[in-house]
């Protein structure tokens, strides 16, 4: 009930069979779940998908894929492990391998990608690492439309700190669904930083999710941006299980054709004592359609919580839609909770203001959006990647910034 | 008998021990300075005595003519006639400062078994009382405290003093933003108050105040402990000297 | 703290749902139960027009299809309830009377306990009273009056019969029968309620104030309220709700409509205090209600304002369709749930015209171990050029057993339209009620003052009679809350 036909029948039994599991018999949520009321899924489900093969050749990496210096780069494509497109050289404090994907509980599409990932890359962090993990997934269908579900799990000790960069991208040609899961636990006192860009081509689905444990004294950094795809979704659960632990989650999206990015998250504040940050910001043009969901939960035991959430979108055209549902669900009563969310467009006076001072049109418009997205991304500590994340935005406004509403 | 008397008091706040053994007897009529410098237990003595929670009493008596302070909860004890003049009155948005002088001037008067105030009779006693102050009597309109500047929040303050009419005003720090012509004004406003069978406890860090709400006595409060008394001229020699020798024959 | 405790078994102690007794009067009603017979002994009690018979058997046929569909997403949780177990229709016996004067002395007894005095000369001036006493109305004060200006202001029951073609024409055109299970529900059964038409052009210069009560027991009282504000119009509108203290739910599903035609203006206030069940959840009502405005005609404004202290259970979300280009919308709301009420209640904004604007002020205060829930909807539709809304929705936490939440859904899909929205959760801060204690405030008085503060933007946009007594409530609703 309240679900779509399953996508079972055009998976295969491939995987099933190589895996040792029975063919994922779950569904995928329909129009009447409350956490996909902004994101039908009806026209995913009508493609149907093939496993994506997963020793594709690939001649380069896509070239939208941010360069970060210095970084050790770990390629998946459709999932699997690509040792001979990566540089594993991890430095200090790291180890990877492959192992086997949790076949533990969660939501359909976890379901869906335990039931198929090849395997789980495992990334250990023992120590502060000293170099940043680069890894990038790329999605590459044949003749066919392909699923891919790429597994990544990050385990960070006590103690040790590490900065990770996630890249999701793909090859042009046939659609496909990538449906990555990254499992993060922050071990006590651990700091991990994690910068997600999804720039999927225009035929692409992605629908990833983030699980993330913040121990005692952890400290977690996130800022995810949203370029391309004809459907993104971007689910972040985290849930805050030590006292002291402190969140800082951002993100933005730049939409247009007929894009729908979407960012749920879920703030699970467990226990006392913790702070959680979110910012997330949005540009819409063309006739694509932002969205926003944030929950923060504060358990009856957590008191002294300090959590705040805020959404802002810009349109840029006419066409776009915005919807929007930041939700406080608070048990305890020492708290400071807030969120707040507005939608609007580029206010005229500050067109107006920099008109007057000898700016055109178009300039202006570009300068007002890149400030506008500024707020969010000025919380990424890693300044190669503020960089990076800042010359992909500058590139997509170039591109669409200019379109006149 | 004594109005106020302070016995021996030790107080602790999360363990660690603020007073150490307080002693203080206020006659009615009198004003009792307490100085010293910061974190010697100044406030800590204002918030006991006006029974804050948090902290706790670990020896030691309050009497208020001869009854047990220290029994009472927060409210009783200001319906019995202990008034604390914060240091930092709090904002309450929404309340206006009428309302709430109304609601605790009826508390006091219902608990001494008057009856309530009319509305008319209150306005009429607020528009006398901000006039002596010279305060704009539009300010009660306002929700208390809420975006007043810090004289207006001391005169606010002295204005609920004079509408509650306490046996021992405690101020504290009451001095701590105020340009000179404020606290002048307050200063004025605390010296109508004077009456013998009313008495003080001033509580500040400066001498300055004291030049405008003279004391009958001054105690030097250093690492919780009066460690001198003397009279209005002690004031005056601590403002020369300062207070290093007491905080090294206290240490 | 010793003090407080004393004071929160004292409290617990005295009555404190003052509204809880019951009148003693004898009373007509229809089997238990609910069928299509029912509906036809309802509408036959009532001498409606067959269109109306067919529209509630239209409206009965369709619930019936809804069986599996009782809303769920609300944060509430509440045994299901046996729809066949409720009687449909319950009235007190003479109910044909030929002016006030013959009035039951054990109703007007009733109501003046409850503060309503329905005889002229004890009345409040300026504020005319329709008093509905489970399924009837059994007096509407002023009438004559009104009447002189064009005001028509009747039970529902009585407009169907003196003007039907008014009732037909706008009756469900708000709130259409297939509108959600409760509204359907009501379509079929509803017995009463009130009509409000005014005149083009005129500021009715009276407040119109009905005032509900529930007496009988296993009684549902369901409610159709219906305004009319023609062209240039102006009508402040009150509602008041008590009934008695009993140890089973009460169903109550109202419906109220309003319409705002070119610059009318409808201020509807609401005061409600249903026996909210005792300190352990037993008892109270259930109050499934669904008011929506629409502001039809240009510049037309609605604005809702709620005090909500009572039910056991609430499902209420007031909501203004801004047809009309530059029509308002506005809703303020004070929700206090204490010990195990729980409630779920919010606004929708719906603007499809030009140049509307909407405001939101939600208070929510959670005491005990009850759950309240903002839950509100904000829509910018594609024509709403230049529409803006501002939400602003803070939640006040007493005590660590309770919970306080807010769903905001804001969608646009227009540009030019803007939408803000602003929403905290804090408690009452230790300092602020120190300073209370230390000017000489009990607990519960200190608490009731903040409190009264923190929902002030509300109770300011009541009527002054109602804004006193919603003051009280406030105070009397959090009793044994702290402690």
């Amino acid at each position: 009930m309240n679900a779509l036909a399953i996508l079972d029948h055009s998976f295969g039994e491939t995987y099933a069979k190589r895996l040792g599991v029975a063919p994922w018999s779950g569904a995928l949520p329909g129009p009447k779940v409350e956490e996909w009321r902004f994101t039908p899924l009806r026209a995913l489900a009508k493609v149907p998908f093939v496993p994506a093969p997963v020793d594709a050749a690939i001649g380069s990496i896509p070239g939208n894929v941010p360069t970060i210096p210095g970084a050790a780069r770990l390629v998946l494509v459709n999932g699997a492990y690509r040792k001979d497109l990566s540089d594993a050289n991890l430095g200090k404090g790291v180890e990877i391998s492959q192992g086997k994907v949790p076949a533990k509980e969660g939501s359909s599409l976890v379901a869906l990608n335990a039931a198929y990932a090849p395997a789980s890359l495992a990334v250990h962090v023992s120590g502060a690492a000293k170099k940043i993990i680069h890894i990038i997934s790329i999605g590459a269908a044949a003749s066919t439309p392909a699923a891919l579900h790429p597994r990544i799990t990050v385990t960070a000790e006590n103690g040790s700190a590490i900065t990770l960069v996630e890249s999701h991208v793909g090859l042009p040609g046939q659609a496909y669904f990538s449906n990555p899961v990254t499992s993060i636990t922050v071990g006590e006192g651990a700091s991990v930083r994690r910068y997600v860009s999804v720039d999927e081509t225009n035929e692409a689905f992605h629908l990833a999710t983030t699980l993330v444990k913040v121990s005692g004294g952890g400290h977690f950094e996130a800022f995810h941006l949203g370029l391309g795809g004809a459907l993104t979704r971007q689910e972040i659960r985290i849930a805050l299980t030590g006292e002291n632990a402190e969140v800082r989650l951002n993100g933005a999206y730049a939409l247009s054709g007929h894009s729908h990015h979407d960012f749920t998250t879920v703030m699970d504040h467990q226990v006392p004592h913790c702070s959680s940050s979110q910012v997330f910001k949005g540009v819409a043009g063309g006739e694509s359609r932002g969205v926003y969901q944030g929950r923060i939960h504060v358990a009856r035991d957590a008191q002294k919580t300090d959590a705040r959430q805020l959404h802002k979108a810009l349109f840029l055209s006419r066409g776009p839609q915005i919807d929007c549902k930041p939700e406080l669900e608070i048990y305890a009563d020492d708290v400071q909770c807030a969120h707040g969310a507005t939608t609007g467009e580029i206010d005229p006076n500050h067109m107006f203001y920099l008109a007057a001072r000898g700016i055109d049109p178009d300039t202006a418009r570009r300068l007002l959006i890149e400030g506008f997205l500024a707020e969010s991304m000025d919380d990424i500590s890693e300044l190669a990647v503020r960089e990076q994340f800042g010359a992909a935005l500058t590139a997509w406004l170039a591109r669409y910034g200019t379109a006149q509403p | 008998m004594s109005l106020l008397e302070v016995k021996n008091l030790h107080a602790s706040v999360a363990g660690k021990e603020i007073l150490k053994g307080i002693t203080l007897t206020l006659e009615p009529g009198s004003v009792h300075a307490i100085m010293g410098p910061n974190g010697t237990g100044k406030s800590t003595l204002s918030n006991v005595i006006a029974g804050r929670e948090g902290y706790e009493v670990t020896k030691g008596e309050v009497l208020l003519d001869g009854k047990d302070v220290l029994a009472m909860e927060a409210d009783e004890r200001a319906r019995a006639g202990i008034f604390l003049a914060f240091q930092y009155p709090v904002e309450i948005p929404g309340v206006t400062t009428s309302a709430f002088l109304k609601t605790a001037l009826n508390a006091k008067r219902r608990a001494a078994g008057q009856p309530e105030i009319d509305a008319m009779e209150f306005l009429k006693l607020v528009k006398a009382k901000t006039a002596v102050l010279g305060m704009p009597y539009d300010m009660i309109k306002r929700a208390l405290n809420v975006g007043f500047s810090g004289g207006e929040k001391k005169r606010a303050e002295v204005l609920q003093m004079t509408m509650l009419e306490p046996r021992v005003a405690i101020l504290d720090e009451t001095d701590s933003g105020l340009d000179i012509d404020a606290l002048k004004v307050v200063s004025e406003g605390v010296n109508s108050l004077r009456s013998p069978d009313r008495a003080f406890l001033v509580i500040t860090h400066y001498q300055r105040l004291l030049d405008y709400i003279v004391p009958d006595y001054v105690h030097v409060l250093a690492n919780g402990r009066v460690v001198a008394s003397g009279g209005k001229e002690l004031a005056l020699q601590l403002e020369a000297e300062g207070y290093a020798k007491y905080l090294n024959t206290a240490a | 703290m010793v003090a407080t405790r004393e004071t929160a078994a004292a409290v617990r102690d005295v009555e404190q749902y003052k509204y809880g007794f019951v009148t003693d009067i004898e009373s007509d009603k229809a089997p238990k139960g609910l069928s299509e017979d029912i509906i036809r002994f309802i509408s036959a009690k009532k001498n409606e027009p067959e269109w109306m018979l067919e529209w509630r058997l239209k409206a009965y046929r369709y619930w019936l299809t809804l069986a599996d569909e009782e809303p769920t997403w609300a944060k509430l949780h509440f045994p299901k309830i046996d729809y066949q177990a409720s009687y449909y229709y319950a009235a007190p016996k003479r109910e044909k009377l030929a002016s006030l004067d013959e009035v039951d002395p054990k109703l007007l007894e009733t109501y003046k306990k409850l503060g309503i005095p329905l005889l002229e000369q004890q009345m409040l001036a300026g504020v005319a009273v329709d008093a509905v006493f489970d399924s009837v109305s059994v007096a509407t004060t002023y009438k004559k009056k009104l009447e002189e200006m064009g005001v028509i202001f009747m039970p529902i029951s009585e407009a169907l019969q003196k003007h039907p073609e008014l009732v037909k024409k706008y009756l469900g055109s708000v709130v259409p029968y297939s509108d959600n299970f409760y509204a359907t529900l009501n379509c079929a059964v509803f017995t009463d309620g009130s009509f409000v038409y005014i005149p083009k052009g005129l500021r009715c210069p009276m407040e119109l104030s009905t005032y509900f009560r529930i007496n009988e027991k296993n009684t549902g009282q369901f409610e159709r309220t219906l305004i009319i504000a023609d062209e240039g119009s102006y009508v402040s509108y009150l509602e008041g709700c008590t009934a008695p203290q009993r140890d089973e739910n009460q169903l109550h599903a109202a419906v109220v409509e309003l319409i705002a035609l070119d610059d009318a203006e409808i201020k509807y206030s609401t005061v409600q205090n249903w026996y909210p069940g005792d300190a352990d959840g037993k008892g109270g009502i259930f109050n499934f209600v669904t008011k929506r405005g629409a502001c039809r005609g240009k510049n037309s404004k609605i604005m809702w304002t709620q005090v909500e202290t009572g039910s056991s259970i609430t499902w209420k979300y007031p909501s203004c369709i801004l047809q009309g280009d530059n029509s308002v919308g506005e809703f303020y709301s004070v929700a206090i749930t204490n010990n195990r009420q729980q409630a779920d209640t919010g606004t929708k904004m719906i603007h499809l015209g030009k140049g509307t604007r909407s405001k939101i002020i939600s208070k929510g205060i959670s005491a005990g171990r009850a759950d309240n829930t903002y839950r509100g909807l904000v829509r910018m539709g594609p024509k709403a050029d230049g529409a803006r809304n501002y939400t602003q929705c803070d939640s006040l936490l007493i005590g660590d057993k309770c919970g306080a939440h807010t769903v905001p859904y804001i969608e646009s899909r227009n540009p030019t339209a803007t939408t803000e929205h602003e929403a905290t959760t804090s408690k009452i801060s230790d300092d602020q009620l120190f300073y209370c204690l230390q000017r000489g405030m009990k607990q519960e008085e200190a608490v009731s003052l903040i409190v009264n503060g923190f929902c002030k933007e509300v109770l300011q946009t009541l009527p002054m009679e109602f804004a006193v007594e919603a003051q009280k409530l406030v105070g009397i609703s959090l009793e044994g809350s702290v402690g």
